[in-house]
């Protein structure tokens, strides 16, 4: 069963540089008023089995995260359709809501809330959250007590403890020391022995032949190649090796 | 919008967490904490009290507590408005990253100053006792008035939540404009003060009177909570419940408006913010 379904998906942005921040810039600037437009996707279609591992890389700009953010329904695609089939749960960012002025369990609730958790759902959990977070005895603390590294590795156990069928990542799974990223991974691979879906977005090249079982390589907007994880990244890096 | 009301119901506990950080933050360091909140508006009544009652000699008994039956709803409503135009870009980062029901920002912001109107009005209940006021029947009413309030509030707070992702000027004209209701409507002097002179024209009298439901509101407040003035050259008019009615038809419908307008634009605020 498609666990994903993406259909002649566009995006299309108003680019910002002429953008009416201001009524008197609105006023001024009537006549006028033109704008420049930016094509971040153009007409991708894919589909997502279950169980599987996606990966998308490309360079910079080239729709990554526009792609991932429609998926978490961040965005309205301009036309096209996504059809997500499970519970799903976006990881764009960590910590999502964090305040420093609470505490650390304080702050667990809040995000969870953000991430669709139910105040149960969390309170069962709190346990496995701060262990895995390896933060017992801060957890009573203000988060501004935390170090940068700390707060990471709490909005990182909180949203794992999400157990979506469907997870979505951008670049979030670099965090903490070494000891903790091999625990990261881990619990990936425990998601899929699980059968769970992943799409991720990384830059990290070494990390998506480690986890993925496809990857798909876009560029300005397109899909370039859609393949196993060798031969895309091969075609990703040739291109990006061939250029000056 | 049935349909997006029931996606807010899902997401209620979000709401609630967002309610309870916004209370908590806010007073987490004072010493005196919540007492804050009461500080501002006694001493806004108390300098009136002052003006009116010593520099201006009206007369009457309770004077301030008249004002106060008024300022409180006011400042719930002012708070409620201009804490929320801010709302949705001071959340940026939630709104960039991560799906919700956008329409909680602002709701949560009514909500928060709703507990501070409601502690606020206790404490009144309290000082009334004290000095020996009457509960009276009428005093039923009051969780009625305040949840017309609460949609009005809430209807306001989605226009200007919305406008102001798209232009930042919202804001500070929300502060001109509220300052400017701040004198153009009973809050300092009692309804029954205001005449229908020439000078000023009919249809901003209807406009500012009798279509804007606050006045109406912040007079019934009065109304059901305290006895009948007792001021030289001011004669009661007794509470007119068509005008309940209508502040309630008035309020709803701005807040089905407001709500209306906000869900045709909230999917682009990821874009703008």
């Amino acid at each position: 069963m498609d666990a994903i379904t993406v259909n002649d998906l566009h995006k299309t942005f108003r680019l910002s540089h002429e953008r009416h921040g201001s009524l008197k810039s609105l006023m001024l600037s009537f006549r006028k008023r033109t704008y420049d437009y930016v094509h971040a996707l153009k007409g991708i279609s894919f589909e997502v089995t279950e169980g599987e591992t996606l990966a998308i890389v490309g360079k910079n700009g080239s729709g990554k995260s526009t792609l991932l953010s429609i998926m978490a329904r961040v965005y309205k695609p301009t036309s096209g359709t996504v059809v997500m089939n499970g519970r799903v749960s976006g990881l764009l960012a960590l910590g999502a809501g964090f305040h420093a002025g609470l505490t650390g369990i304080e702050n667990i609730y809040l995000n969870g809330s953000i991430l669709g958790l139910s105040r149960r759902e969390i309170t069962k959990r709190l346990d496995n959250i701060v262990s895995f977070a390896e933060l017992e005895d801060f957890i009573d603390a203000p988060l501004r007590t935390y170090s940068s590294g700390m707060v990471m590795r709490l909005g990182f156990s909180v949203a794992i403890q999400v157990d979506p069928d469907i997870l979505l990542v951008d670049e979030v799974l670099a965090v903490g020391d070494e000891q903790f990223q091999r625990k990261c991974y881990d619990h990936v691979r425990a998601m899929q022995s699980a059968g769970k879906t992943i799409v991720f977005v990384s830059h990290d090249l070494k990390a998506v032949r480690d986890v993925a079982t496809r990857a798909i390589w876009l560029d300005s907007g397109e899909i370039r190649a859609d393949d196993g994880v060798d031969s895309a990244l091969d075609a990703y890096l040739a291109q990006s090796e061939g250029r000056p | 919008m049935l349909k997006e009301f029931a996606e807010v119901i899902r997401y209620r506990e979000l709401l609630y967490n967002l309610v309870v950080r916004d209370l908590k933050v806010r007073y987490k360091n004072s010493v005196l904490g919540f007492f804050w909140s009461l500080v501002n508006p006694l001493l806004q009544v108390a300098t009136i009290t002052i003006v009116f009652k010593y520099i201006l000699h009206a007369s009457g008994r309770d004077y301030s507590a008249y004002l106060l039956c008024a300022f409180l709803p006011w400042m719930f409503f002012q708070m409620s408005v201009l804490d929320a135009s801010s709302s949705i870009l001071f959340h940026s980062d939630l709104v960039k990253k991560t799906y919700f029901p956008r329409e909680i920002l602002p709701a949560s912001i009514v909500l928060s100053n709703l507990v501070h109107f409601v502690l606020a009005l206790g404490v009144f209940f309290v000082y009334r006792m004290a000095i020996g006021g009457q509960i009276t029947v009428s005093w039923l009413l009051l969780p009625v008035v305040v949840f017309i309030q609460v949609m009005l509030n809430l209807g306001v707070a989605f226009f200007v939540s919305c406008l102001n992702v798209f232009y930042e000027d919202i804001k500070y004209l929300a502060t001109v404009v509220l300052n400017l209701l701040y004198f153009a409507l009973p809050i300092m002097y009692m309804v029954e003060q205001v005449r229908n002179s020439e000078r000023i024209p009919g249809p901003l009298v209807t406009l500012l009177y009798y279509i804007n439901p606050l006045p109406l509101l912040l007079t019934t407040y009065r109304k059901i909570l305290l006895p009948p003035y007792n001021f030289e050259n001011i004669h009661d008019i007794p509470l007119n419940y068509w005008y309940l009615a209508l502040a309630a038809v008035t309020s709803f419908i701005i807040f089905i408006a407001g709500y209306a307008f906000f869900n045709s634009r909230k999917w682009s605020f990821a874009e703008r913010v």
